[in-house]
Protein backbone atom coordinates (compact mmCIF):
# COMPACT_ATOMS: atom_id res chain seq x y z
CA UNK A 1 0.00 0.00 0.00
CA UNK A 2 3.04 2.40 0.46
CA UNK A 3 3.67 2.30 -3.44
CA UNK A 4 1.14 5.03 -4.12
CA UNK A 5 3.91 7.26 -2.31
CA UNK A 6 6.74 9.39 -3.66
CA UNK A 7 6.32 10.45 -7.14
CA UNK A 8 5.18 8.71 -10.20
CA UNK A 9 7.08 10.70 -12.95
CA UNK A 10 8.26 14.56 -13.29
CA UNK A 11 9.85 15.76 -16.13
CA UNK A 12 13.02 17.47 -15.92
CA UNK A 13 11.36 20.98 -15.76
CA UNK A 14 13.93 23.27 -14.44
CA UNK A 15 17.30 21.65 -14.40
CA UNK A 16 18.38 24.08 -12.00
CA UNK A 17 16.00 24.98 -10.11
CA UNK A 18 17.17 26.84 -6.31
CA UNK A 19 16.04 24.09 -3.90
CA UNK A 20 16.17 26.97 -1.16
CA UNK A 21 14.25 30.28 -0.03
CA UNK A 22 11.40 29.84 -2.65
CA UNK A 23 7.69 31.01 -2.08
CA UNK A 24 5.38 27.84 -2.35
CA UNK A 25 3.26 29.72 -5.13
CA UNK A 26 6.64 30.37 -6.96
CA UNK A 27 7.62 26.52 -7.00
CA UNK A 28 5.15 23.91 -7.89
CA UNK A 29 7.71 21.13 -9.44
CA UNK A 30 11.49 20.61 -8.87
CA UNK A 31 12.08 18.25 -11.12
CA UNK A 32 13.98 15.73 -9.34
CA UNK A 33 12.88 12.18 -9.99
CA UNK A 34 13.23 9.36 -7.05
CA UNK A 35 16.54 8.23 -5.98
CA UNK A 36 15.94 5.00 -4.36
CA UNK A 37 19.31 4.24 -2.54
CA UNK A 38 20.43 7.74 -1.71
CA UNK A 39 21.38 7.92 1.48
CA UNK A 40 21.17 11.85 2.44
CA UNK A 41 23.50 13.37 5.05
CA UNK A 42 22.46 15.40 8.02
CA UNK A 43 23.89 18.30 6.32
CA UNK A 44 20.93 17.85 3.28
CA UNK A 45 18.42 17.38 6.07
CA UNK A 46 19.36 20.64 8.21
CA UNK A 47 16.07 22.56 6.13
CA UNK A 48 16.25 26.10 5.48
CA UNK A 49 15.34 28.65 8.50
CA UNK A 50 11.66 28.91 6.65
CA UNK A 51 10.93 25.55 6.98
CA UNK A 52 12.46 24.33 9.69
CA UNK A 53 10.81 22.78 12.30
CA UNK A 54 9.18 24.93 15.15
CA UNK A 55 6.70 26.49 17.48
CA UNK A 56 4.41 28.96 16.00
CA UNK A 57 0.96 31.28 16.66
CA UNK A 58 -1.32 28.84 15.26
CA UNK A 59 -5.24 29.81 16.22
CA UNK A 60 -7.48 26.80 15.48
CA UNK A 61 -11.10 25.20 16.78
CA UNK A 62 -9.43 21.72 16.42
CA UNK A 63 -8.27 20.10 19.86
CA UNK A 64 -5.18 19.55 20.41
CA UNK A 65 -3.14 16.15 18.99
CA UNK A 66 -4.93 16.95 15.64
CA UNK A 67 -2.37 17.32 12.77
CA UNK A 68 -3.48 19.84 9.94
CA UNK A 69 -2.21 19.56 6.72
CA UNK A 70 -2.39 23.17 4.35
CA UNK A 71 -0.84 21.82 1.39
CA UNK A 72 -0.80 25.16 -0.28
CA UNK A 73 1.46 26.22 2.36
CA UNK A 74 3.26 23.30 2.41
CA UNK A 75 3.22 22.61 6.06
CA UNK A 76 1.88 20.30 8.76
CA UNK A 77 0.71 21.26 12.06
CA UNK A 78 0.55 19.66 14.99
CA UNK A 79 -1.79 21.69 17.09
CA UNK A 80 -0.99 21.99 20.86
CA UNK A 81 -3.64 24.09 21.71
CA UNK A 82 -3.60 27.65 23.38
CA UNK A 83 -3.18 29.27 20.13
CA UNK A 84 0.35 27.29 19.35
CA UNK A 85 1.31 24.19 17.14
CA UNK A 86 4.38 22.77 16.57
CA UNK A 87 4.55 23.54 12.25
CA UNK A 88 7.06 21.05 9.81
CA UNK A 89 8.09 21.73 6.77
CA UNK A 90 6.48 19.32 3.82
CA UNK A 91 6.34 18.33 0.73
CA UNK A 92 3.41 17.59 -1.02
CA UNK A 93 1.27 15.91 -4.00
CA UNK A 94 2.40 18.14 -7.17
CA UNK A 95 -0.75 19.66 -9.22
CA UNK A 96 -3.29 16.92 -9.97
CA UNK A 97 -2.44 15.16 -7.37
CA UNK A 98 -3.97 17.44 -4.14
CA UNK A 99 -6.47 16.44 -2.15
CA UNK A 100 -8.09 17.60 1.15
CA UNK A 101 -10.27 15.33 3.95
CA UNK A 102 -10.77 14.22 7.34
CA UNK A 103 -9.26 11.30 8.23
CA UNK A 104 -7.73 9.22 11.26
CA UNK A 105 -4.58 8.16 11.44
CA UNK A 106 -5.15 4.05 11.26
CA UNK A 107 -1.00 2.48 11.67
CA UNK A 108 2.19 3.13 12.15
CA UNK A 109 5.51 1.92 10.23
CA UNK A 110 9.05 2.40 11.31
CA UNK A 111 11.52 1.65 8.19
CA UNK A 112 7.98 1.16 5.81
CA UNK A 113 9.04 -0.88 2.66
CA UNK A 114 8.56 0.15 -0.72
CA UNK A 115 6.50 -0.98 -3.38
CA UNK A 116 6.09 1.12 -6.61
CA UNK A 117 3.15 0.33 -8.09
CA UNK A 118 2.64 -1.52 -12.24
CA UNK A 119 2.31 2.01 -13.80
CA UNK A 120 5.13 3.67 -11.97
CA UNK A 121 7.55 0.58 -13.29
CA UNK A 122 6.05 1.59 -16.85
CA UNK A 123 7.32 4.51 -16.80
CA UNK A 124 10.56 4.14 -14.65
CA UNK A 125 11.55 0.67 -15.32
CA UNK A 126 14.82 1.15 -13.32
CA UNK A 127 13.08 1.35 -10.53
CA UNK A 128 13.03 -1.65 -7.89
CA UNK A 129 9.97 -4.28 -7.69
CA UNK A 130 10.40 -4.14 -3.82
CA UNK A 131 13.07 -2.17 -1.30
CA UNK A 132 13.75 -3.05 1.95
CA UNK A 133 12.83 -0.19 4.79
CA UNK A 134 16.15 1.80 5.76
CA UNK A 135 18.30 4.92 4.90
CA UNK A 136 18.13 5.04 1.37
CA UNK A 137 14.35 4.52 1.10
CA UNK A 138 12.21 6.65 -0.73
CA UNK A 139 9.59 6.27 2.46
CA UNK A 140 12.46 7.53 5.23
CA UNK A 141 12.36 6.38 8.47
CA UNK A 142 8.82 6.12 9.59
CA UNK A 143 5.24 6.47 7.29
CA UNK A 144 1.86 7.47 9.51
CA UNK A 145 -0.83 5.73 7.05
CA UNK A 146 -3.83 8.30 6.60
CA UNK A 147 -7.22 6.28 7.71
CA UNK A 148 -8.09 3.84 4.51
CA UNK A 149 -6.56 5.86 2.08
CA UNK A 150 -3.36 5.48 -0.32
CA UNK A 151 -1.99 8.00 1.03
CA UNK A 152 0.77 8.87 4.27
CA UNK A 153 2.84 11.34 6.20
CA UNK A 154 6.69 9.70 5.98
CA UNK A 155 9.89 10.35 6.00
CA UNK A 156 12.02 11.02 2.77
CA UNK A 157 15.79 10.20 1.51
CA UNK A 158 15.51 13.27 -0.90
CA UNK A 159 15.39 16.29 2.28
CA UNK A 160 15.59 19.05 -0.85
CA UNK A 161 11.91 18.74 -1.84
CA UNK A 162 10.60 19.87 1.06
CA UNK A 163 8.42 22.70 0.43
CA UNK A 164 7.67 21.53 -3.20
CA UNK A 165 4.97 20.09 -4.94
CA UNK A 166 6.91 16.57 -5.84
CA UNK A 167 4.58 13.36 -4.79
CA UNK A 168 1.91 11.45 -5.72
CA UNK A 169 -0.48 12.66 -2.67
CA UNK A 170 1.65 11.49 0.06
CA UNK A 171 3.08 14.44 2.50
CA UNK A 172 6.83 13.26 3.50
CA UNK A 173 8.91 15.59 5.81
CA UNK A 174 12.67 15.02 6.40
CA UNK A 175 13.77 12.03 8.44
CA UNK A 176 14.92 13.50 11.17
CA UNK A 177 11.26 15.81 11.29
CA UNK A 178 9.15 12.37 11.31
CA UNK A 179 11.39 10.85 13.54
CA UNK A 180 10.39 14.08 15.66
CA UNK A 181 6.67 13.68 14.97
CA UNK A 182 5.97 10.05 15.00
CA UNK A 183 6.24 9.47 18.93
CA UNK A 184 3.96 12.55 19.32
CA UNK A 185 1.07 11.24 16.82
CA UNK A 186 -0.68 8.16 18.79
CA UNK A 187 -3.18 6.19 16.17
CA UNK A 188 -6.56 7.34 16.06
CA UNK A 189 -5.05 10.73 15.59
CA UNK A 190 -7.05 13.20 13.52
CA UNK A 191 -5.30 14.44 10.58
CA UNK A 192 -7.41 17.65 8.62
CA UNK A 193 -6.22 18.16 4.83
CA UNK A 194 -6.51 21.43 3.48
CA UNK A 195 -5.79 22.55 -0.19
CA UNK A 196 -5.88 25.81 -1.93
CA UNK A 197 -9.62 26.86 -2.86
CA UNK A 198 -10.44 26.21 -6.80
CA UNK A 199 -10.87 29.42 -8.72
CA UNK B 1 -38.73 78.05 -0.30
CA UNK B 2 -37.35 77.26 2.92
CA UNK B 3 -37.20 73.76 1.56
CA UNK B 4 -35.65 74.22 -1.85
CA UNK B 5 -32.91 76.60 -0.46
CA UNK B 6 -32.19 73.81 2.10
CA UNK B 7 -32.13 71.49 -0.46
CA UNK B 8 -29.88 73.42 -2.74
CA UNK B 9 -27.39 74.33 -0.32
CA UNK B 10 -27.03 70.45 1.13
CA UNK B 11 -26.20 69.72 -2.58
CA UNK B 12 -23.77 72.43 -2.35
CA UNK B 13 -22.48 70.97 0.87
CA UNK B 14 -21.84 67.44 -0.84
CA UNK B 15 -20.12 69.00 -4.01
CA UNK B 16 -17.88 70.63 -2.07
CA UNK B 17 -17.38 67.52 0.06
CA UNK B 18 -16.85 65.26 -3.36
CA UNK B 19 -14.29 67.65 -4.72
CA UNK B 20 -12.44 68.54 -1.33
CA UNK B 21 -12.00 64.53 -1.18
CA UNK B 22 -11.27 63.52 -4.89
CA UNK B 23 -7.80 65.76 -4.26
CA UNK B 24 -5.17 63.05 -3.29
CA UNK B 25 -6.04 60.65 -6.23
CA UNK B 26 -6.38 63.19 -8.89
CA UNK B 27 -3.12 65.19 -7.35
CA UNK B 28 -1.35 61.61 -7.95
CA UNK B 29 -2.93 61.05 -10.99
CA UNK B 30 -2.32 65.05 -12.33
CA UNK B 31 1.60 63.97 -11.23
CA UNK B 32 2.15 61.06 -12.91
CA UNK B 33 3.43 59.36 -9.98
CA UNK B 34 2.78 58.24 -6.30
CA UNK B 35 4.62 59.28 -3.34
CA UNK B 36 4.82 56.83 -0.47
CA UNK B 37 6.52 57.44 2.87
CA UNK B 38 8.82 54.24 3.88
CA UNK B 39 11.40 53.72 6.44
CA UNK B 40 15.32 54.43 5.94
CA UNK B 41 15.81 50.70 6.15
CA UNK B 42 14.07 47.64 7.43
CA UNK B 43 15.33 44.23 6.48
CA UNK B 44 11.77 42.48 4.92
CA UNK B 45 9.81 45.77 5.46
CA UNK B 46 11.40 48.71 3.03
CA UNK B 47 15.04 48.46 1.98
CA UNK B 48 17.17 49.49 -0.69
CA UNK B 49 19.76 47.11 -2.45
CA UNK B 50 22.85 48.74 -3.85
CA UNK B 51 21.07 49.30 -7.36
CA UNK B 52 18.89 51.96 -5.85
CA UNK B 53 16.10 49.21 -5.93
CA UNK B 54 13.21 49.20 -3.23
CA UNK B 55 11.84 45.67 -1.98
CA UNK B 56 9.94 45.13 0.92
CA UNK B 57 6.21 44.24 2.48
CA UNK B 58 5.88 48.18 3.02
CA UNK B 59 7.54 48.83 -0.56
CA UNK B 60 5.13 46.36 -1.94
CA UNK B 61 1.78 48.00 -0.59
CA UNK B 62 3.26 51.13 -2.25
CA UNK B 63 3.43 49.35 -5.54
CA UNK B 64 0.32 47.75 -5.25
CA UNK B 65 -1.77 51.15 -5.43
CA UNK B 66 0.50 52.65 -8.17
CA UNK B 67 -0.80 49.22 -9.92
CA UNK B 68 -4.35 50.24 -9.09
CA UNK B 69 -3.79 54.01 -10.12
CA UNK B 70 -1.58 53.81 -13.22
CA UNK B 71 -1.38 50.15 -14.00
CA UNK B 72 1.95 50.83 -13.38
CA UNK B 73 3.62 49.02 -10.44
CA UNK B 74 6.94 51.32 -10.96
CA UNK B 75 5.34 54.28 -11.14
CA UNK B 76 6.16 55.44 -6.89
CA UNK B 77 8.34 57.40 -5.49
CA UNK B 78 9.89 56.77 -2.39
CA UNK B 79 10.65 59.06 0.28
CA UNK B 80 12.48 57.11 3.44
CA UNK B 81 11.88 58.85 6.25
CA UNK B 82 12.80 58.62 9.78
CA UNK B 83 10.49 57.82 12.94
CA UNK B 84 10.24 61.25 13.97
CA UNK B 85 9.67 63.17 10.73
CA UNK B 86 7.33 60.18 9.01
CA UNK B 87 4.13 62.39 10.69
CA UNK B 88 5.01 65.56 9.79
CA UNK B 89 5.67 64.53 6.09
CA UNK B 90 2.22 62.99 6.12
CA UNK B 91 0.32 66.04 7.69
CA UNK B 92 2.48 68.92 5.26
CA UNK B 93 0.89 66.48 2.23
CA UNK B 94 5.08 65.89 1.44
CA UNK B 95 4.08 62.15 0.67
CA UNK B 96 0.32 60.58 -0.39
CA UNK B 97 0.51 57.90 1.97
CA UNK B 98 2.73 56.81 4.80
CA UNK B 99 3.72 52.82 4.77
CA UNK B 100 6.59 52.64 7.27
CA UNK B 101 5.88 49.98 10.04
CA UNK B 102 3.96 52.41 11.83
CA UNK B 103 1.70 51.23 14.81
CA UNK B 104 -1.89 51.93 14.66
CA UNK B 105 -2.69 53.62 18.54
CA UNK B 106 -5.65 55.50 19.34
CA UNK B 107 -3.57 58.79 20.16
CA UNK B 108 -1.77 59.01 16.61
CA UNK B 109 -6.02 58.88 15.19
CA UNK B 110 -6.95 61.02 17.46
CA UNK B 111 -3.80 63.59 18.49
CA UNK B 112 -2.52 63.75 14.61
CA UNK B 113 -5.30 63.88 12.83
CA UNK B 114 -4.40 60.83 10.55
CA UNK B 115 -5.99 57.59 10.13
CA UNK B 116 -5.08 53.92 9.72
CA UNK B 117 -6.07 52.52 6.88
CA UNK B 118 -5.92 48.57 7.33
CA UNK B 119 -3.46 46.30 9.23
CA UNK B 120 -0.72 44.95 6.73
CA UNK B 121 0.79 43.00 9.21
CA UNK B 122 0.40 42.25 12.98
CA UNK B 123 3.52 42.95 14.93
CA UNK B 124 4.15 41.93 18.23
CA UNK B 125 6.86 41.79 21.29
CA UNK B 126 8.18 38.31 21.42
CA UNK B 127 11.02 36.47 22.46
CA UNK B 128 14.38 35.07 21.13
CA UNK B 129 16.05 31.75 22.89
CA UNK B 130 18.86 29.44 21.84
CA UNK B 131 17.43 26.30 20.83
CA UNK B 132 19.49 24.53 23.18
CA UNK B 133 17.81 25.75 26.29
CA UNK B 134 14.45 23.60 25.13
CA UNK B 135 12.57 26.26 25.84
CA UNK B 136 8.89 26.18 24.02
CA UNK B 137 6.48 29.34 25.64
CA UNK B 138 7.59 32.05 27.15
CA UNK B 139 6.21 31.01 29.91
CA UNK B 140 9.20 28.72 30.48
CA UNK B 141 11.48 31.70 30.85
CA UNK B 142 11.14 32.23 34.94
CA UNK B 143 14.48 33.28 36.44
CA UNK B 144 16.29 33.73 32.98
CA UNK B 145 17.70 37.19 32.46
CA UNK B 146 16.48 38.85 29.42
CA UNK B 147 18.36 41.65 27.05
CA UNK B 148 16.47 44.24 25.84
CA UNK B 149 17.42 48.42 24.44
CA UNK B 150 15.97 50.76 27.30
CA UNK B 151 13.77 53.41 27.96
CA UNK B 152 11.42 51.50 24.84
CA UNK B 153 7.79 49.93 25.43
CA UNK B 154 9.64 46.75 24.98
CA UNK B 155 11.28 46.98 28.78
CA UNK B 156 7.77 48.18 29.93
CA UNK B 157 5.39 45.21 28.12
CA UNK B 158 7.93 42.67 29.61
CA UNK B 159 7.54 44.04 33.59
CA UNK B 160 3.35 43.74 32.79
CA UNK B 161 3.81 40.58 31.04
CA UNK B 162 6.00 38.75 34.04
CA UNK B 163 3.71 40.87 36.36
CA UNK B 164 0.42 39.50 34.74
CA UNK B 165 1.94 35.85 35.08
CA UNK B 166 3.27 36.08 38.76
CA UNK B 167 6.79 34.99 37.16
CA UNK B 168 10.52 36.70 38.37
CA UNK B 169 12.69 37.35 35.57
CA UNK B 170 15.79 39.10 35.66
CA UNK B 171 16.14 42.06 33.19
CA UNK B 172 19.84 43.32 30.92
CA UNK B 173 18.98 46.54 29.20
CA UNK B 174 21.34 48.32 26.54
CA UNK B 175 21.26 51.52 24.50
CA UNK B 176 20.62 50.05 21.59
CA UNK B 177 19.42 47.29 20.03
CA UNK B 178 22.50 46.24 18.49
CA UNK B 179 24.41 46.04 21.39
CA UNK B 180 21.53 43.85 23.38
CA UNK B 181 22.18 42.03 20.75
CA UNK B 182 25.82 41.38 21.25
CA UNK B 183 24.95 40.74 24.71
CA UNK B 184 22.28 37.90 24.17
CA UNK B 185 25.05 36.71 21.72
CA UNK B 186 27.84 36.64 24.41
CA UNK B 187 25.58 34.88 26.91
CA UNK B 188 24.87 37.37 28.74
CA UNK B 189 21.26 36.64 28.87
CA UNK B 190 19.15 33.75 28.15
CA UNK B 191 16.83 35.38 25.91
CA UNK B 192 16.40 38.96 23.62
CA UNK B 193 13.61 40.55 23.88
CA UNK B 194 11.82 42.79 20.87
CA UNK B 195 9.36 43.34 18.36
CA UNK B 196 8.78 39.96 16.76
CA UNK B 197 9.57 41.24 13.13
CA UNK B 198 12.83 42.74 14.36
CA UNK B 199 13.93 39.64 15.94
CA UNK B 200 14.31 37.56 12.88
CA UNK B 201 15.52 40.72 11.29
CA UNK B 202 18.37 40.20 14.23
CA UNK B 203 18.62 36.43 14.14
CA UNK B 204 19.93 36.98 10.60
CA UNK B 205 23.16 38.80 12.20
CA UNK B 206 23.73 35.44 14.53
CA UNK B 207 26.70 32.69 13.73
CA UNK B 208 24.58 30.66 13.47
CA UNK B 209 20.80 31.47 12.85
CA UNK B 210 19.47 28.46 13.74
CA UNK B 211 20.39 27.83 16.57
CA UNK B 212 18.11 30.04 17.81
CA UNK B 213 14.01 30.33 17.80
CA UNK B 214 11.84 33.10 18.37
CA UNK B 215 9.04 31.27 20.77
CA UNK B 216 5.33 31.79 19.43
CA UNK B 217 4.42 33.70 22.05
CA UNK B 218 3.20 37.36 21.48
CA UNK B 219 2.67 39.97 24.49
CA UNK B 220 2.16 42.72 22.62
CA UNK B 221 -0.31 44.12 20.10
CA UNK B 222 2.08 46.54 17.24
CA UNK B 223 -0.71 46.51 14.14
CA UNK B 224 1.07 48.26 11.40
CA UNK B 225 -0.18 49.40 8.48
CA UNK B 226 -0.74 51.96 6.21
CA UNK B 227 -1.60 55.66 7.09
CA UNK B 228 -3.32 59.01 5.26
CA UNK B 229 -4.31 62.20 6.19
CA UNK B 230 -8.50 62.38 7.97
CA UNK B 231 -9.57 65.05 5.00
CA UNK B 232 -9.71 62.64 2.26
CA UNK B 233 -12.69 59.61 2.57
CA UNK B 234 -12.00 58.75 -1.00
CA UNK B 235 -8.25 57.98 -0.78
CA UNK B 236 -8.94 56.02 2.66
CA UNK B 237 -11.15 54.08 0.71
CA UNK B 238 -8.54 53.39 -1.86
CA UNK B 239 -5.42 52.72 0.49
CA UNK B 240 -7.63 50.57 2.51
CA UNK B 241 -9.03 48.33 -0.33
CA UNK B 242 -5.88 48.24 -2.07
CA UNK B 243 -4.91 45.85 1.03
CA UNK B 244 -8.67 44.10 1.52
CA UNK B 245 -8.08 43.18 -2.57
CA UNK B 246 -5.17 41.12 -1.51
CA UNK B 247 -6.51 40.03 1.43
CA UNK B 248 -9.05 38.50 -0.20
CA UNK B 249 -7.46 37.33 -3.25
CA UNK B 250 -5.48 35.19 -0.91
CA UNK B 251 -8.64 33.75 0.53
CA UNK B 252 -10.01 33.04 -2.53
CA UNK B 253 -6.53 31.36 -4.15
CA UNK B 254 -6.13 34.08 -6.73
CA UNK B 255 -2.38 34.62 -7.37
CA UNK B 256 -0.08 36.47 -9.80
CA UNK B 257 0.62 32.61 -10.84
CA UNK B 258 -2.77 31.94 -11.81
CA UNK B 259 -4.45 35.37 -12.72
CA UNK B 260 -4.91 34.14 -16.09
CA UNK B 261 -6.57 30.90 -15.62
CA UNK B 262 -8.93 33.31 -12.42
CA UNK B 263 -9.53 35.99 -14.49
CA UNK B 264 -12.12 32.77 -16.91
CA UNK B 265 -13.56 31.82 -13.30
CA UNK B 266 -17.15 31.14 -13.05
CA UNK B 267 -16.79 32.33 -9.30
CA UNK B 268 -19.27 35.26 -8.33
CA UNK B 269 -16.44 36.28 -5.53
CA UNK B 270 -13.59 35.99 -7.83
CA UNK B 271 -15.40 37.88 -10.73
CA UNK B 272 -16.30 40.92 -8.75
CA UNK B 273 -12.76 40.62 -7.86
CA UNK B 274 -11.32 40.91 -10.90
CA UNK B 275 -13.64 43.60 -12.04
CA UNK B 276 -15.55 41.15 -14.34
CA UNK B 277 -18.84 41.83 -12.50
CA UNK B 278 -20.42 45.06 -10.70
CA UNK B 279 -18.68 48.55 -11.10
CA UNK B 280 -16.94 48.38 -7.64
CA UNK B 281 -13.62 49.82 -9.26
CA UNK B 282 -15.23 52.56 -10.94
CA UNK B 283 -17.04 53.24 -7.53
CA UNK B 284 -13.83 53.37 -5.99
CA UNK B 285 -12.85 56.33 -8.67
CA UNK B 286 -10.56 53.69 -10.12
CA UNK B 287 -11.02 51.05 -13.55
CA UNK B 288 -13.01 47.96 -12.81
CA UNK B 289 -9.77 46.16 -13.42
CA UNK B 290 -7.90 47.65 -10.51
CA UNK B 291 -7.61 44.85 -8.07
CA UNK B 292 -6.50 42.64 -11.14
CA UNK B 293 -4.09 45.05 -11.44
CA UNK B 294 -2.50 44.99 -8.26
CA UNK B 295 -2.42 40.82 -8.45
CA UNK B 296 -0.65 40.58 -12.00
CA UNK B 297 2.30 43.49 -11.27
CA UNK B 298 2.23 42.86 -7.52
CA UNK B 299 0.94 40.02 -6.22
CA UNK B 300 -1.71 38.56 -3.09
CA UNK B 301 -1.16 39.34 0.44
CA UNK B 302 0.59 35.47 0.66
CA UNK B 303 2.54 36.38 -2.02
CA UNK B 304 3.62 39.65 -0.85
CA UNK B 305 4.40 38.32 2.55
CA UNK B 306 6.25 34.97 1.83
CA UNK B 307 8.33 37.13 -0.94
CA UNK B 308 9.66 39.79 1.05
CA UNK B 309 9.42 38.23 5.25
CA UNK B 310 8.36 34.62 5.12
CA UNK B 311 9.56 31.42 3.34
CA UNK B 312 10.94 33.32 0.09
CA UNK B 313 13.04 35.56 1.85
CA UNK B 314 15.92 35.54 4.69
CA UNK B 315 13.88 36.36 7.29
CA UNK B 316 11.75 33.16 7.17
CA UNK B 317 8.92 34.48 9.27
CA UNK B 318 6.05 32.30 9.78
CA UNK B 319 2.68 33.56 8.79
CA UNK B 320 1.62 33.07 12.24
CA UNK B 321 -0.73 35.84 13.32
CA UNK B 322 -0.68 36.94 9.77
CA UNK B 323 -2.18 33.96 8.03
CA UNK B 324 -5.65 34.50 7.02
CA UNK B 325 -8.45 33.81 9.84
CA UNK B 326 -9.28 30.62 8.22
CA UNK B 327 -6.12 29.17 8.47
CA UNK B 328 -4.63 30.01 11.50
CA UNK B 329 -4.31 33.41 11.81
CA UNK B 330 -6.10 37.21 11.80
CA UNK B 331 -5.67 38.84 8.83
CA UNK B 332 -9.29 39.21 7.77
CA UNK B 333 -10.56 41.51 5.13
CA UNK B 334 -14.19 42.88 4.59
CA UNK B 335 -15.88 41.30 1.30
CA UNK B 336 -15.74 42.93 -2.34
CA UNK B 337 -19.84 43.33 -3.31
Amino acid sequence: MTRFCVLLSVLLVIAAAPIHAQSPSDTDMLGLPDQPGYVPNPAEEQLDVAFERQPVFYRTTEPPGTIVISTSQRFLYLVQGNNRAIRYGIGVGRVGFQWSGVHRISRKKEWPDWTPPPEMIARQPYLPRWMAGGPGNPLGARALYIGKTVYRIHGTNQPQTIGHAVSSGCFRLTNPDIIDLFPRVPIGTKVVVQHASAL
Amino acid sequence: MMLKHGVAALALIAFAATTASAQTLKAVQDRGHLICGVSEGLPGFSAKDDKGQWSGLDVDYCRALAAAIFNDATKVEFVPLSAEARFGALQSKKIDVLSRNSTWTMGRETSLNLIFAAVSYYDGQGFMVRKALKIESALELANKSICTKSGTTSELNLADYFRDNRLTYKVVTFPSADEALKAYDGGRCEALTSDVSQLYALRTELGTPRDHIILPDIISKEPLGPVVRQDDVKWLNIVKWTQFAMVDADEMGVSRRNLDQAMKSQKPSVRRLLGLEGDFGKQLGLTNDWAARILRLVGNYGEVFERNVGTGSKLGIPRGINQLWNKGGIQYAPPIR
